[in-house]
C-alpha cells in the first residue's frame, strides 16, 4: 500500500442524504461507517457502495451527537442523556443507560485499549466507563456550570492520549482540562480564550467553545480547534482557527487559522501532521505540519462537516456532515 | 454638552423629534423629587384604585427573532423540530419547548398564540409592522403599539413616562425604535440604551444651574426653529420636554437597587433580568407601556446553542415578572406580550442555525384580558404554515387593544381623514380574551 500523501486527497464518493450527521465511527479494515443523526437514530453505513441501503441500529428518541465503536460494540449519545451499548454483528441493544449524564451528551471516546469509554455533557461532567460492563468508573468535574456572564455552559469535547494515560475535555468559554485517566486526577488545565466569541454590546450573546481536541503522537501537546474570534456571532464567520499547547508547562507553542472560515469540528493529529475538519456554509479539510509549522494542503469539502474518520494505512478519509458522507483519498 | 445619538438610527440624526428628545435626555432637574409613586403603592387602597382606573403593558422585544420551535410551538420527532423536546404545562394537553419549565409550570395567565403569519422577514420593515400593527403607507406616519397606549392609557397629570423603552443591544435598536407617529412627540418613548437610568438623573447629576442653562440653550434652539413655522406638532414637542423635565427628577423609579436583595435575586443578574424588574417598578408607578428589548436572537448559525443560552434566560425572567405582578396584585391589570418580528424557519440550514420566517410564528399575551393557559391557532405539522386560526398583525393588535378595553374601532384625525386604531374590518381574536 502507498503512504498516504495529502497533497493528492481528492474526493471519490459523494452520498447524498437527508439527515444531518453528526458523528461516524468506522468498522475496522471496511467503508463500514456508523453515524449519528438528527432523525435520532444511529446507522449503519457502507460509504464503499453509492446507494447503499442502511441498517438501523439503536433510536436515541432525540438528535443523536456521537458514536463510536469497540469491537464490535457500537456505544452512542446525544440529547436524550442515556448511552446505548449495541451489538453490531447481532444487531441488538446490549445496554441503555438512561440519564447517563443530566444533560445532553455531547462526544464520545473511546481509550486505545478499547476498554473505557469516555463521555462529555452539558452537565459539565466527563464520565468514564467500563466499556464490557457498562459500570461507571469515574465522573470528572472540572468545567464551570455557568459562562462568566452568567449563562449555561457546555462541554464539547474529549479524546484520549495515544498511551490512553491521558485525557482532555474542553468548553463553552476556552477552558481545557487535561486528566489522568488512571485515577482522575487533574493534571493541568489550558485556557484557550480565543475560541470563545462573547458579544456583550451588539448581541448580547456568545458562540464559538472548544470543539474538537488531539494529543500529539507522544502526548506532550496538545491540539484544541474551533473558530476564532467573530465579528457578528449570528453566524459562524469566523476564522477555523488551531491552538497547540505544551500543555504540562501550560504554554501555548503554535497557533494558526485555515484559510476557510468556519469550526475546526474534529481534529487527527497522525505522526507526519494534524489535519482538522469542519466547517461554516461550506466545509473545509487542512492539514497541518506541526513540525515546521505549515499547512500542507487545505481544500473545501461540500458541506459543513461534522466529523471524520481515516482507515488504518491513513489513505481514506470518511466525513459526514450536513446531508451528506463524503469519501476522499490521498494515496502517495 | 454635546450627545451623540444613541441608536444610530437615520431617524435620530435628522428629526427634530429626535434632535428634542436627545436633549430632553440631557435636561434632569431636583423640583420633582417627592415624587413617590413606587413607594405610595404600598398602601392597598391606592394600588386598589390603581387597579381599576389604569392598565399597563410590559412588552418583552425578542428583537432578531426568536425561535418559535424552541419557545412556544415546539415540534418534537419530525424532521424540523431541533434537539429539545415538549414538556407538558400547567393546562393540560399544552406543550412549550423544555427550555422553558417555569413557563410550563405558570402557565395559567398566558396565552399562547401559534398561528402569526405576518408576511414579512426583512428585519427593518417587518420589526416596524409588528410594532404599528399595520404595514405602512408613504401618507401616514402610524404610531407604534407603545405611542398608541401612551396616548390612550396615560393621564394628562402623570408625573412618570408614558412610554419607556430599554433596548440595549446595538444590533437591531435603529430598525424599530419607539415611534410616535402622528400623535407627536408628546407620546414618543423615552429611550434607555447606554444605561438602566436616564442620562444626568442618576446620583451626582447635573445642578439646578446646570439644567436652568440647559433650558436655557432648548430654547434658543427651539425658537430659532420654530421662526417662520406654525405647527401643532410644536406644542407636542413642548409638551413632552415639559413632561421629560419632570419625568427625569425621579431617579427613584429607575432605579432597581432601592428593591430589596431577595427581589433582586429573583430576577437574576442577566441586564434583561435587572431591566425587566425595571420595567416592573415603572409598571408599577403607573406608566402605561414600557418594552424591554431582549436582542439579538437571529440564529442563523448554531441556533440550538444560542437557544440554549438565551431562552433559559427568557424563561426565567418572564415567569419570575409574572409571579412578581401577581404577588403584588398587579397582573390582572398588566398585559405581558412577548412578540418580535418574526420567528425562525422550520429549515434547519448547513450551519445548523434557522433563517428568517414570517409564515407560522408564535406570540404570547399574559395577565390583562386575557384568557389565561390557551392556545389559540396551530401550526402544521412541520411548522410550516399556519394550519388553523391564522391570524395578522392587525388582528393580533386589536385583540391588545381589546384586552385592555380600548376601542380598536377608535379614530384618530389627521385632519379631517379619520385613522381607525387598526384597519378596518379589523376584529380582535376573541377565543384569547378572557
Amino acid at each position: 500500500m502507498p503512504p498516504a500523501n495529502p497533497r493528492n486527497l481528492r474526493t471519490v464518493r459523494d452520498i447524498t442524504r437527508r439527515d444531518i450527521l453528526f458523528s461516524v465511527a468506522r468498522v475496522p479494515n471496511t467503508s463500514r461507517l456508523i453515524v449519528a443523526s438528527n432523525d435520532n437514530k444511529v446507522y449503519e453505513v457502507d460509504a464503499g457502495q453509492a446507494n447503499a441501503t442502511p441498517r438501523q441500529l439503536a433510536d436515541h428518541g432525540r438528535y443523536v451527537n456521537a458514536v463510536r465503536l469497540a469491537g464490535n460494540t457500537v456505544i452512542s449519545g446525544g440529547y436524550d442523556n442515556r448511552l446505548i451499548w449495541w451489538d453490531l454483528a447481532n444487531n441488538r441493544e446490549i445496554r441503555s443507560i438512561d440519564n447517563a449524564h443530566s444533560r445532553q451528551i455531547r462526544q464520545l471516546a473511546v481509550s486505545p485499549d478499547g476498554t473505557k469509554l469516555a463521555s462529555v455533557a452539558d452537565d459539565m461532567k466527563c464520565k468514564l466507563w467500563n466499556i464490557a460492563t457498562g459500570e461507571r468508573i469515574r465522573e470528572l468535574s472540572g468545567h464551570e456550570e455557568r459562562t462568566p456572564t452568567g449563562f449555561g455552559s457546555m462541554l464539547y469535547c474529549c479524546a484520549f492520549s495515544n498511551d490512553g494515560t491521558k485525557l482532555a475535555t474542553g468548553d463553552r468559554v476556552g477552558h481545557v482540562v487535561i486528566w489522568e485517566v488512571a485515577t482522575g486526577r487533574q493534571l493541568s488545565s489550558v485556557e484557550v480564550p480565543s475560541l470563545y466569541t462573547w458579544d456583550g454590546v451588539q448581541r448580547i450573546r456568545s458562540i464559538g467553545g472548544v470543539r474538537s481536541l488531539a494529543f500529539s503522537p507522544d502526548g506532550t501537546q496538545l491540539a484544541v480547534g474551533g473558530v476564532g474570534q467573530i465579528g457578528n456571532v449570528d453566524g459562524i464567520g469566523g476564522p477555523s482557527r488551531v491552538e497547540i499547547h505544551d500543555w504540562n508547562r501550560r504554554q501555548r507553542v503554535h497557533e494558526f487559522q485555515g484559510q476557510q472560515q468556519g469550526i475546526v469540528n474534529r481534529l487527527i493529529w497522525s505522526a507526519d501532521w494534524l489535519c482538522g475538519v469542519g466547517g461554516g456554509n461550506n466545509g473545509f479539510i487542512f492539514f497541518h505540519n506541526p513540525a515546521n509549522r505549515t499547512i500542507i494542503h487545505q481544500m473545501n469539502l461540500p458541506m459543513h462537516t461534522h466529523d471524520s474518520i481515516f482507515s488504518e494505512d491513513f489513505t481514506t478519509l470518511y466525513h459526514v456532515g450536513h446531508q451528506r458522507i463524503v469519501v476522499q483519498e490521498m494515496h502517495g | 454638552m454635546a450627545q451623540k445619538p444613541l441608536c444610530g438610527s437615520p431617524d435620530h440624526a435628522v428629526s427634530r423629534r429626535g434632535f428634542l428628545t436627545s436633549l430632553a435626555a440631557m435636561a434632569g432637574t431636583a423640583a420633582f423629587a417627592d415624587m413617590t409613586a413606587v413607594q405610595v403603592l404600598g398602601s392597598p387602597e391606592v394600588a386598589a384604585d390603581l387597579r381599576r382606573q389604569q392598565k399597563r403593558v410590559i412588552m418583552l422585544w425578542l428583537a432578531g427573532g426568536a425561535s418559535q420551535l424552541e419557545t412556544f410551538d415546539p415540534k418534537p420527532g419530525v424532521v424540523t423540530g431541533g434537539p429539545f423536546q415538549s414538556i407538558q404545562t400547567s393546562s393540560v394537553g399544552v406543550h412549550i419547548s423544555e427550555l422553558m419549565p417555569r413557563m410550563a409550570a405558570r402557565f395559567k395567565d398566558t396565552c399562547i398564540i401559534r398561528s402569526l403569519n405576518t408576511r414579512n422577514a426583512d428585519h427593518g420593515s417587518a420589526a416596524r409592522i409588528m410594532m404599528r400593527g399595520r404595514m405602512g403607507e408613504p401618507s401616514v406616519d402610524y404610531p407604534d403599539l407603545g405611542a398608541v397606549l401612551a396616548r390612550e392609557m396615560g393621564r394628562e397629570d402623570s408625573q412618570v413616562p408614558d412610554y419607556v423603552s430599554f433596548y440595549t443591544a446595538t444590533e437591531g435598536r435603529g430598525m424599530a425604535p419607539g415611534h410616535a407617529g402622528f400623535l407627536g412627540a408628546r407620546y414618543g418613548s423615552m429611550d434607555l440604551t447606554t444605561s438602566m437610568v436616564p442620562e444626568n438623573i442618576r446620583r451626582g447629576g447635573i445642578s439646578d444651574q446646570d439644567h436652568r442653562e440647559r433650558a436655557g440653550l432648548r430654547d434658543q434652539l427651539s425658537s430659532n426653529f420654530e421662526r417662520g413655522r406654525s405647527s401643532s406638532s410644536l406644542d407636542s414637542h413642548h409638551q413632552a420636554y415639559g413632561r421629560v423635565q419632570g419625568i427625569m427628577a425621579n431617579e427613584s423609579l429607575f432605579d432597581i437597587e432601592r428593591e430589596p436583595q431577595r427581589v433582586r435575586d429573583r430576577y437574576g443578574s442577566t441586564l434583561f433580568g435587572r431591566q425587566c424588574l425595571a420595567a416592573r417598578r415603572l409598571s408599577e408607578a403607573g406608566v402605561p407601556f414600557v418594552r424591554v428589548g431582549r436582542a439579538w436572537w437571529d440564529t442563523h448559525a448554531q441556533n440550538f446553542e444560542s437557544h440554549q443560552e438565551m431562552v433559559p434566560e427568557l424563561d426565567h425572567v418572564m415567569a419570575t415578572l409574572l409571579d412578581d405582578l401577581e404577588d403584588r396584585g398587579l397582573l390582572q391589570n398588566t398585559l405581558i406580550i412577548t412578540l418580535a418580528e418574526f420567528g425562525r424557519t422550520p429549515n434547519i440550514n448547513p450551519t445548523v442555525g434557522r433563517d428568517h420566517f414570517a409564515s407560522a410564528w408564535s406570540t404570547t399575551l399574559s395577565g390583562c384580558g386575557i384568557r389565561g393557559g390557551t392556545v389559540y391557532g396551530r401550526s402544521d405539522e412541520l411548522g410550516q404554515r399556519v394550519a388553523d386560526g391564522e391570524i395578522g398583525a392587525a388582528r393580533l393588535f386589536a385583540t391588545i387593544y381589546r384586552a385592555l378595553s380600548i376601542n380598536h374601532h377608535r379614530n384618530y384625525y389627521l385632519g379631517a381623514r379619520p385613522i381607525p386604531l387598526t384597519d378596518p374590518g379589523t376584529e380582535p381574536v376573541r377565543e384569547v380574551l378572557a
